[in-house]
């Protein structure tokens, strides 16, 4: 049994080993915030108790607590046009380790200071002995456990393996400079994928004035960056994956076999999709980032690039993330909408907010947005946007169209325009 | 991949801890407070004990430290990967800087591997020189606390000029914009792409405007949850401070602040969705809603 496991067996620890279960809960608290402790019933409540606690120790700005008939409810609320850095990369700052580890970890580059000082590995043995002998009860490593931290440490790059003859020579990798990459650095932090990974370097950086906000900012994309990050490494890699997927329709995870083709992120609503070839179904579909858990890179896919290649075909007619390998059932979608002469900014918005399509003059005061999609049940949202001023619509997915209507005519109603009596 | 101790709180800590106890004259204290800044509410409770009784073996009884140098640790292979991947971004341009150290080393991600499918298509020119002239000039005011005069195409087409101190800059993902943040002047923000011509003012005050405090508004939506309207809802409203509540199994409550400039915005956010959220409150937002269906209704749909 290691230190780790023995510690977080008899007592609390703000720090955890895995991070998938504090995902879980930080997205209840943030996304939904409305369930109360008793509700958390796939967990026991110990655990319920301490990941809310964690989560208060890193995010404790951030938490409310509101008391309903049903009991307490704790939920995370940010405004984050008002808060400049992500506060959900605190989390990624909370991995548990062993004193081992953390002791380990000073005494290698305080030995290995700078990249032209090269040590075996009983060397360094026998210097981190010399450290710890001045404590009482000194703690001892063992070769091994030397040896298995630095081919892990080169394997993150910090640590150079070199053989000589037939030793070989530890040192620590050059450092690199960032200190004059502040701004680029807090800037592509939030607004570039992994940005916690710029959090981390930020943290390397002197204290300085931050100069960037962010407004429509999703950050709840935080809680996924592990799962994004080992996407975009089976993409580097032309690998197939097998991932547990919570789809719509299950309650369970479900285990699935993908070639991973590209990420969809949503500036609307932060949601990340994954778009990949399910071979087994030969389908092309889109898996929700925040419904995937335990990733496994497998063998590379010898048809990645003609994949890739497809699929970008296929994008100029996908409105959101549903799309199919063939063009033959596009579904096409028309509306007019009426345009007064002080309104240009309405044809602006239609040619600025279209995703593909186009926006044609009809007439002094109306113009036609026409297109053919994969699924137009997607485009509806936005067309709702320019409810007041549509015209006409047709759409060769009828029951859409239907849908649309009904649905203006239900808005009448529940907000008792001229009776709600139809249109 | 990501979630490693070599980024953590505590390590981060424990480096400053040591840093600071190389100095003479430290006391118990300075290093608590270091715990307090840097760490998290509870960490308190563990680093300094765990330090001071030898289970973290790096710092003597007297406090001071069994290294001899500050700690310092070499950029990860993530770190890089993540830079070179940023430096394939147009936006880069904007800030001028040559990334080091980053010869043979694979991005973590290309262009190619992903996608912002909803930007709006008129964003900011990033890779425009004057773009980039304007940005630099500004953010050197930033830095250096200074006026600037600015000559920009308003949203009616006209030239106008204004003096004004720029404070910081807000970019928007939905919009691709960036927009300069103002006081000194009556306007609270200015789009930097509609900036023509932008340097240093060298006359003198006087700096009596202030842009009117941004007011925030409360606003209360019904949700009913068909068709995955709450997931949604909440998702999409996720980056607003709010409060949701259950009515019953179909129905919840979210209370939430919007900025009173981006009114029109919200209005349209909210008809996206449909039947399936209603606005409660105010009597002057839902009026707002109504006056849309009206002029909905008016356009004879059929």
């Amino acid at each position: 049994m290691t230190d780790e496991i023995k510690e977080s067996a008899v007592a609390y620890s703000e720090l955890v080993k895995n991070f998938e279960k504090i995902r879980a809960y930080i997205r209840e608290f943030y996304v939904y915030g409305f369930k109360n402790r008793s509700e958390y019933s796939a967990r026991s409540a110990r655990s319920y108790d301490d990941e809310r606690r964690r989560i208060e120790s890193w995010l404790g700005d951030y938490m409310r607590f509101t008391q309903t008939v049903e009991g307490k409810n704790v939920f995370l609320s940010v405004d984050s046009r008002a808060t400049k850095h992500n506060p959900f990369y605190k989390a990624w700052k909370a991995k548990s380790f062993t004193d081992k580890d953390i002791t380990l970890h000073f005494l290698i580059f305080d030995i290995l200071s700078s990249p032209d000082i090269r040590k075996t590995l009983s060397e360094l043995v026998e210097e981190m002995d010399r450290y710890l002998c001045q404590f009482k009860e000194p703690m001892t490593f063992d070769e091994s456990t030397v040896r298995k931290k630095l081919k892990e440490y080169a394997e993150e790059g910090i640590v150079r393996m070199e053989k000589e003859g037939r030793k070989v020579l530890y040192s620590c990798a050059p450092d690199t400079d960032i200190s004059n990459l502040a701004d680029m650095i807090d800037f592509f932090s939030e607004v570039a994928p992994c940005g916690v990974v710029g959090s981390f370097l930020q943290d390397r950086l002197k204290p300085h004035q931050d100069i960037f906000s962010f407004k429509h900012h999703y950050i709840t994309q935080a809680i996924d960056s592990d799962i994004l990050a080992q996407l975009f490494e089976a993409i580097h890699e032309k690998r197939y994956i097998t991932v547990d997927n919570l789809g719509k329709r299950f309650s369970e995870p479900r285990t699935v076999r993908l070639v991973p083709l590209k990420i969809y992120i949503s500036a609307q609503n932060g949601r990340q999709n994954l778009i990949a070839f399910h071979e087994k179904a030969n389908r092309l579909n889109a898996y929700r980032l925040d419904y995937m858990s335990d990733i496994r890179l497998e063998e590379v896919c010898a048809k990645f690039d003609a994949l890739r290649t497809a699929i970008n075909k296929v994008e100029k007619h996908m409105w959101g993330v549903n799309c199919r390998w063939s063009l033959r059932h596009l579904e096409h979608v028309e509306f007019e909408v009426k345009v007064e002469d002080d309104e240009q900014h309405i044809v602006r918005r239609l040619e600025r907010e279209k995703r593909c399509g186009t926006v044609e003059r009809i007439d002094e005061h109306h113009y036609r947005y026409a297109a053919d999609v994969f699924d137009t049940n997607e485009m509806l949202p936005w067309i709702r946007t320019f409810i007041s001023r549509i015209t006409r619509m047709n759409f060769s997915n009828r029951t859409a169209e239907n849908k649309f209507k009904d649905d203006i005519r239900e808005m009448y109603r529940m907000y008792d325009i001229d009776g709600g009596d139809g249109q | 991949m990501i979630f490693s101790e070599l980024y953590s709180v505590y390590y981060n800590t424990v480096a400053k801890i040591l840093t600071r106890a190389l100095e003479p004259d430290v006391t118990e204290k300075d290093l608590q407070q270091l715990v307090v800044d840097h760490a998290f509410s509870e960490s308190i409770l563990t680093i300094l004990p765990a330090l001071k009784s030898g289970k973290w073996p790096l710092l003597k009884d007297d406090l001071t430290p069994v290294v001899n140098q500050a700690p310092t640790m070499p950029l990860t292979l993530l770190g890089k990967r993540w830079m070179k991947a940023i430096a394939e971004d147009p936006r880069i341009r904007l800030f001028g800087a040559q990334l080091p150290g980053l010869e043979g080393v694979e991005p973590l991600f290309t262009r190619d591997d992903y996608k912002i499918y909803d930007q709006y298509a008129d964003g900011d020119p990033f890779e425009d020189e004057t773009y980039i002239r304007h940005f630099r000039l500004i953010l050197s005011a930033i830095k250096e606390n200074r006026a600037v005069k600015i000559t920009l195409v308003n949203r009616h087409g006209k030239e106008v000029r204004v003096r004004f101190y720029p404070k910081g800059f807000e970019y928007s993902l939905k919009d691709d914009k960036i927009r300069i943040l103002a006081t000194g002047c009556r306007f609270r923000q200015f789009n930097l792409g509609r900036v023509i011509c932008c340097e240093y003012y060298t006359g003198t005050g006087p700096w009596r405007e202030r842009p009117k405090a941004e007011r925030r508004k409360d606003l209360t939506l019904l949700i009913t949850d068909k068709r995955n309207a709450l997931e949604r809802s909440m998702l999409h409203f996720a980056h607003f401070e709010k409060r949701a509540e259950r009515i019953d199994d179909e129905h919840y409550i979210l209370r939430l602040k919007y900025y009173e400039n981006d009114e029109t915005e919200m209005v349209i956010r909210i008809l996206s969705f449909g039947p399936y959220v209603k606005v409660v409150e105010p009597e002057s937002f839902v009026k707002l809603i109504k006056e849309r269906l009206l002029s909905q209704k008016s356009c004879e749909l059929r």
